[in-house]
């Protein structure tokens, strides 16, 4: 059953990512990309990540999309018209994507990931709730990294004023 | 576990199924009989003018992004409030200092306008 | 939770965060009142977050769960990032004055910056590894693009932005591989991880992971092929913060690179006794050094514009230093370790490229001057900064008696004990090709008559920010000892 749901949602994520990549309207491409997104909600879901799967969904299909539809209305790009000036750059890419994707398969068809399994086993996040559990680790262990955040979120609060905003009173 | 979520799966087939049935099912039966105005966009309306595609004033990114900044502070909150009689004391402090740091930089977009739509 | 001891190893960090919300704060209290005080605010901060530096000076510990290691090494990217946080303010204060209104955000972000390039130092997990490269990125992109007005300023950081995001992408993706085939995050978990099992899949899967970061931290350091945003955004970013994104980032791109290396992988990169074949990874890494010098030189002969050159230089001299993590070695008591070298190397690079993007401010600030033929006549016009000039760029070319010498002897030198022959040959070949461009700017200086002969005037703290870099670039070159014992102490780290 489960097995299902991931073959199900992992095609139309990957389904829905090539849109974003071969869609010449950007609108469109950002519906796709709303796919993409919900799929892998659907995916954090199976793997027992409900909180991420919620957080995916609110922030991400949520918000960062809505902000990449504004900066598609913002600047009106129109319908892509294909490649520009560099006309070798297209098959170049290809060749080089290709074989990219050649090497990752061949490396990690052969290989079932050996990684010890963590504390944190379905049957366990069932038990203890996922949201305690991500909250127990943050809130201790993840500590300096969660105070970074906050920086980090600060320096992009003062960026988009500098950026973006029209010229201020002064 | 993932078989709790079937209720939404539910509602997606059922709004899938909803909408299809709709549309095809007043295709099929209902009568056809257009004229100019009930063809028009918006029948008895605003006749519309212009393109959709314009550009739009970035005032509305600004608001977007301050959005998605304030929206990852809540999804930060949820966690820490679920778990917030264990953390005690420390997580109290832990969450101050985050809300502090980013109420600095509430209080610069405010009193650098960036909440006035002008 | 952490005690008194946890926050006197992070004061610096601390400090600077305080530091960089006070800026803020104070810019939007007092506004015009505190635009004079502001810089100085941000050079107290750097001030005393090297003072905590100095002060927690020796200690080797980690922290937060094994997340973030306070040793040697990392106080030595500490102290590097607190000397050029000090240095740029200093010449970005007369730069800015006319150029934006937002010097107050400017002061904050980069104090952010440099709090940045501390973390990334100290970083011992893949999450913080990952967290503070990108806080690193986004600050640089910000101070990239300050600029608003300027459509140069506006390319460059788009484009800094573009190639940071998507090669961001493609290290993520290197390191959730890395956490999947080992379990942890922690660098050194994941080492442990590696060295019990003999899989050769794994193997397989730690060397395309490896390559995939390096796509990240290779954009960082600027070598080839991820180099090029480098050029334009060097060209486009106002020069102050081009001084920093030759300097900063690529520092702290070698401390998360040689952190990664010699913690996580130390057995896919160190090398195994003689007759062991050559490893993979540094087998890839020779040869994107080879092609990261040449090509950088090779282009550098082409610039007509100091800011492109200087751009395309520091590329050459990424790939320089990158024969120091070719040529690493640890065993035994070596003056030779390529770790020595490259912190040495780094140390030199610092106030040498500093000191010339400060020659090109000073010269920018008062004429608006940033191509090479217009510096005709400069030493009539600016007998200083033309000296200085000289002096950089032998430092840079790697000539004595400079401390670029230094920096090219003991990276070199690791890279001959090694047994990379063809490496250090074709290093040397290119600092010969390297001399060609540094000097056609000395030549068109010294050499050329001047179309206007009217003397340059230089601002105070720039002059002041020359002169005291060029007094290091000398000092350290005739008397290094204190150079090479902090070299020798940072090395005390990495296990």
């Amino acid at each position: 059953m489960d097995l299902i749901v991931f073959y199900l949602f992992a095609t139309l994520a990957v389904i829905a990512a090539l849109g974003v990549v071969a869609l010449r309207n950007p609108v469109h491409a950002a519906l796709c990309l709303a796919v993409v997104f919900i799929s892998l909600a659907a995916l954090y879901v199976l793997l027992s990540a409900p909180f991420v799967a919620a957080a995916q969904v609110m922030i991400y299909a949520g918000a960062i999309l809505i902000l990449f539809v504004f900066v598609i209305m913002l600047l009106s790009p129109g319908v892509d018209q294909g490649a520009g000036a560099l006309k070798w750059q297209r098959p170049l890419a290809a060749v080089f994507g290709l074989a990219l994707a050649v090497e990752l398969i061949l490396v990690l068809a052969s290989a079932v990931l050996p990684a010890a399994r963590g504390q944190y086993t379905p049957e366990r996040l069932a038990q203890i709730g996922d949201v305690q559990a991500i909250g127990a680790l943050l809130f201790t262990d993840f500590l300096l990294p969660f105070e970074i955040t906050s920086l980090l979120l600060l320096v992009a609060m003062v960026g988009v004023i500098v950026l973006a905003k029209k010229r201020v009173r002064s | 576990m993932p078989i709790d979520y079937l209720p939404i799966l539910v509602m997606v087939v059922v709004v899938i199924a909803f909408a299809a049935i709709a549309l095809t099912f007043s295709a099929l039966t209902g009568p056809r009989r257009p004229n100019p105005s009930k063809l028009s966009p918006y029948e008895s309306g605003m006749p519309p003018f212009g393109s959709a595609r314009r550009r739009i004033s970035i005032k509305y990114y600004l608001t977007a992004v301050l959005f998605i900044l304030f929206d990852i502070e809540i999804i930060f909150f949820y966690p820490w409030a679920v778990l917030f009689r264990q953390l005690q004391l420390f997580g109290l402090i832990e969450m101050a200092v985050f809300v502090i740091v980013l109420l600095v930089g509430y209080v610069y977009i405010w009193k650098k306008g960036g909440f006035d739509w002008d | 939770m952490p005690d008194a001891q946890t926050l006197t190893l992070i004061s610096p960090e601390l400090l600077l965060s305080i530091f960089g919300l006070l800026i803020l704060l104070v810019d939007v209290i007092w506004r015009e009142k505190s635009q004079s005080a502001l810089p100085w605010l941000a050079i107290l901060g750097f001030a005393l977050a090297l003072a905590a530096t100095l002060y927690i000076w020796g200690s080797n510990i980690s922290l937060f769960a094994g997340m973030y290691m306070v040793d040697m090494f990392s106080l030595f990217f500490k102290v590097v990032a607190s000397l050029a946080g000090i240095l740029i303010t200093l010449v970005s204060i007369d730069y800015l004055r006319q150029r934006t209104p937002y010097r107050g955000e400017f002061f904050a972000i980069f104090t952010f910056s440099i709090l940045a390039m501390m973390l990334v130092a100290s970083s011992a997990s893949l999450l913080m590894i990952y967290l503070s490269i990108e806080f690193l990125s986004y600050t640089s992109y910000l101070l990239t693009g300050f600029l608003r007005e300027d459509k140069k300023s506006n390319e460059a950081a788009i484009k800094y932005f573009l190639y940071g995001a998507v090669t961001s992408a493609v290290m993520l993706y290197g390191l959730s591989l890395l956490y999947g085939v080992t379990g942890s995050l922690n660098l050194t978990d994941i080492a442990a991880a590696f060295s019990a099992t003999v899989d050769s899949t794994v193997r397989m899967i730690a060397l395309v992971s490896t390559m995939l970061v390096l796509a990240g931290l290779g954009f960082k350091i600027s070598l080839v092929p991820f180099h090029q945003w480098a050029p334009d955004a060097y060209e486009g970013a106002p020069t102050p913060v081009t001084a920093f994104l030759s300097v900063g980032p690529k520092a702290v791109g070698f401390a998360a690179l040689l952190r990664v290396a010699l913690t996580a992988l130390p057995q896919w990169v160190l090398p195994a006794p003689p007759p062991a074949p050559v490893k993979e990874i540094p087998l890839v890494l020779a040869v994107v050094s080879i092609i990261t010098m040449t090509l950088g030189n090779l282009i550098a002969l082409r610039q007509t514009n100091v800011k492109r050159l200087l751009a395309y230089s520091s590329i050459a001299q990424a790939g320089y230093m990158l024969i120091g993590v070719v040529a690493v070695n640890l065993t035994g008591n070596s003056p030779f370790s390529g770790l020595n070298g490259i912190l040495i190397y780094l140390f030199a690079y610092l106030f040498t490229n500093l000191g010339a993007f400060i020659c090109v401010i000073a010269i920018e600030n008062a004429t608006g001057i940033v191509e090479i033929p217009e510096y005709a006549g400069l030493v009539k016009r600016a007998p200083l900064v033309a000296a200085l000039f000289v002096i950089f760029f032998l430092s840079l070319a790697g000539i004595p008696p400079t401390v670029g010498f230094i920096g090219k002897f003991f990276v070199f030198g690791a890279a001959l004990r090694e047994g990379w022959l063809y490496l250090a040959a074709i290093g040397v070949i290119n600092s010969v090709i390297s001399v060609f461009y540094y000097f056609a700017v000395v030549r068109q200086a010294f050499f050329e008559a001047p179309k206007d002969a009217t003397p340059i005037r230089l601002a105070p703290l720039v002059t002041l920010s020359l002169v005291v870099s060029a007094a290091l670039v000398l000092a350290f070159a005739i008397y290094p000892q204190p150079l090479l014992n902090l070299a020798a102490w940072s090395m005390g780290m990495v296990k």
